[in-house]
C-alpha cells in the first residue's frame, strides 16, 4: 500500500479563526499599540497555537517585533508606549493590573536577534533564572544544565568545558546556548525575534533544526525577516504590513496560494 | 500580462528571467504546432519530404525542453519562487513536458505518412485530417490561454476534449469495419489507426496543460477532479452561463 500522506507539508492544518481553547496556548483580542501619538499596531486578533510554531513576517516596520514584544509585556519598558486590547494567556489577560510581569516573563521566555550570552560560564548562563528562583539544590542545576543544553542542542559540543566562559563559544553556539537559559526555567511560550540574522547559514540551520524540536514541549512565536526561514520552520504564520494583520493562515497556504494580494506581492518579492 | 503580474518583482533580472523562459515556452508551442500541421498535412497530401522535415525537427523540440528545464531549475535554485512565482515555474515545466511528448505524437504521424496509401484508403485519412484539425486548434487555443494565462480559454479547451475523445471512437469504429470488410488493408488501416491515437493523445495533453493553466491562475489542483468541481474552481461562485 503506497501511502499517499503528503510528507513535505507541516504539521496538520488547524481552524486558526475557530481554536478550541486546549489547542490555544494565547489569544490576542483587538490590540491597539501606541508609540506615543503614533499607532503602530492596529487592532490586531489572532490564536497562537499551542505547541506549534508560528511565525510573524512583514517588511521593516511592519509591526511584527512591536506585537511579539507584546506578548511578554517587553514593550512596558517604553515609556511612551500604550497597549489597548486583550492578551489572553489561560483566559486572563496580561495586561491585567494583577499581572506580575517577573512571573509573566518566567512563563514567556524571549530570545533576542544578537546572542547575549552573561559575562559567566555557560553552567552559569543557564542556571542563572533558576538561581533567581531560589534554587540551590546542585543536582537539581546539574540536571537543569543537561536537560536545556541538550534540548537547545548544544550538550554534546559544550559538556566537557561547561566552565568555560561563554564568550568562548561562537556565535551560533552563544544563540543556542540563550535558548538553553530560556528553556532551563521551563517556560510555555518561546518567543524569538529574528534568532538567526546574525548567524551564518550552518548555524542557522542548526538553529532551525531546533526550532522543529522544541515545539514538542514549547509554544514557539518567531519574528523573521527571512522568508524562507518563516516557510521551513513555521506552521502558521502571520503576515503584517504597516501594523495590521493582513493574512494570518497555515504556513502552506501562504506560501503557496495566499489570499490576499499583499502577502502575495511581499512573499514574491514585488513592490505593491 | 498584467495578470501574471511578473514584471513588479523588485528584482529586475528575475522578471527577466521569468519573460525568459515563458517566451521559450511559447516558441516551444509554437514549434510543436507547426510539426503537427506539417504532419497532417504530410499525411494529406503524401508528401515524404513534409514528414521528413517533421522527423527532422523533433530533436530541436527536445533541445528547447531540456533548455527550459535547466532555466526552470536555475530560477528554483537562486530565486526560491513563492506562491504565484513558484505556481508559474511549476506549470512551466509540468506544461513543456506535454509539449514535448506532443511533438513526439507529430512525429509519430510523420512516419505514417511516409507510407503509401491506395486510392481507397485515402478515403480514411479523410476523417483523420478532422480529428487532427480539431486537435490542432485546441493546441493554438491553449498556447494562448497560456500566453495571457487566461482561465476561461483554459476552460474552454479543457472541454473541447471531450469531442476529440469522441471523433476518435467514430473513427475507430469506421477503421474497424474496413478491417472486417477486407482483412488485406489491416496494416495500413492499422497505422491510420495509431495515428487517430496520436491525436486523440495530443488533445489528452492539451488538456493537462489547461489544467497547469488553472492551477495557475486558481492555486487548485484540478487533475483527476470531477467536472463540477472543477466548474467550481474556474467559474467561483458565478453561474454558469
Amino acid at each position: 500500500m503506497i501511502s499517499v500522506n503528503p510528507t513535505t507539508t507541516n504539521a496538520e492544518k488547524l481552524d486558526l479563526a475557530n481554536l478550541a481553547p486546549e489547542q490555544t496556548a494565547l489569544s490576542i483580542k483587538n490590540l491597539d499599540l501606541f508609540y506615543g501619538e503614533d499607532q503602530a499596531l492596529y487592532d490586531i486578533s489572532m490564536h497562537v497555537p499551542k505547541n506549534r510554531v508560528t511565525a510573524f513576517i512583514g517588511p521593516s516596520g511592519c509591526g511584527k517585533s512591536t506585537l511579539l514584544r507584546c506578548i511578554n509585556r517587553m514593550n512596558d519598558l517604553v515609556e511612551i508606549c500604550k497597549v489597548k486590547g486583550d492578551i489572553e494567556l489561560h483566559g486572563k489577560n496580561i495586561y491585567d493590573k494583577d499581572v506580575d510581569v517577573a512571573a509573566l516573563r518566567r512563563r514567556i521566555g524571549m530570545v533576542f536577534q544578537r546572542p547575549n550570552p552573561f559575562p559567566k560560564s555557560i553552567y552559569e548562563n543557564v542556571v542563572y533564572g533558576l538561581r533567581l528562583q531560589g534554587v540551590k539544590d546542585r543536582r537539581v542545576l546539574d540536571e537543569a544544565v543537561e536537560t536545556s543544553l541538550r534540548g537547545a542542542a548544544l550538550w554534546d559540543e559544550v559538556k566537557d568545558r561547561l566552565n568555560a566562559s561563554a564568550f568562548s563559544l561562537s556565535g551560533g553556539q552563544q544563540q543556542r546556548l540563550v535558548i538553553a537559559r530560556s528553556i532551563a526555567i521551563e517556560p510555555e511560550i518561546l518567543l524569538l525575534d529574528e534568532p538567526t540574522s546574525a548567524l551564518d547559514p550552518i548555524s542557522t540551520l542548526t538553529i532551525e533544526e531546533l526550532i522543529t524540536d522544541l515545539k514538542k514541549k514549547f509554544t514557539v512565536v518567531i519574528v523573521t525577516h527571512n522568508m524562507q526561514q518563516a516557510a521551513r520552520v513555521s506552521d502558521q504564520t502571520a503576515f503584517l504590513y504597516m501594523g495590521k494583520l493582513i493574512e494570518y493562515a497555515d504556513t502552506d497556504t501562504l506560501f503557496t496560494t495566499p489570499s490576499e494580494k499583499q502577502t502575495e506581492d511581499y512573499i514574491t518579492g514585488r513592490y505593491g | 500580462m498584467d495578470k501574471m503580474n511578473m514584471g513588479k518583482h523588485i528584482s529586475g533580472k528575475f522578471n527577466e528571467e521569468l519573460e525568459a523562459v515563458r517566451n521559450r515556452v511559447l516558441s516551444m508551442g509554437g514549434m510543436v504546432e507547426q510539426q503537427i500541421s506539417d504532419a497532417l498535412e504530410a499525411i494529406q497530401k503524401a508528401d515524404v519530404e513534409l514528414a521528413e522535415k517533421v522527423l527532422n525537427s523533433d530533436h530541436k523540440i527536445n533541445k528547447l525542453e531540456v533548455q527550459i528545464d535547466e532555466e526552470c531549475v536555475h530560477i528554483i535554485a537562486k530565486r526560491q519562487p513563492a506562491a504565484s512565482d513558484l505556481r508559474l515555474v511549476i506549470a512551466i515545466i509540468k506544461t513543456i513536458a506535454d509539449l514535448e511528448r506532443i511533438g513526439d505524437e507529430a512525429e509519430r504521424i510523420a512516419k505514417v505518412a511516409k507510407e503509401s496509401f491506395s486510392k481507397d484508403q485515402e478515403q480514411l485519412l479523410v476523417s483523420l485530417e478532422n480529428l487532427g484539425l480539431h486537435v490542432l486548434s485546441m493546441l493554438r487555443k491553449v498556447l494562448d490561454a497560456f500566453a495571457r494565462m487566461d482561465l476561461e480559454a483554459a476552460y474552454e479547451v479543457h472541454q473541447q476534449d471531450e469531442q476529440a475523445d469522441r471523433q476518435y471512437e467514430a473513427l475507430t469504429r469506421q477503421l474497424m469495419t474496413y478491417m472486417m470488410e477486407d482483412s488485406r488493408s489491416i496494416p495500413k488501416i492499422m497505422d491510420v489507426l495509431w495515428s487517430a491515437r496520436s491525436l486523440e493523445r495530443m488533445g489528452d495533453r492539451c488538456q493537462n496543460i489547461a489544467e497547469y493553466i488553472i492551477f495557475f491562475v486558481k492555486g487548485k489542483d484540478v487533475r483527476h477532479v470531477s467536472a463540477e468541481s472543477m466548474q467550481r474552481t474556474v467559474m467561483g461562485n458565478k453561474k454558469p452561463d
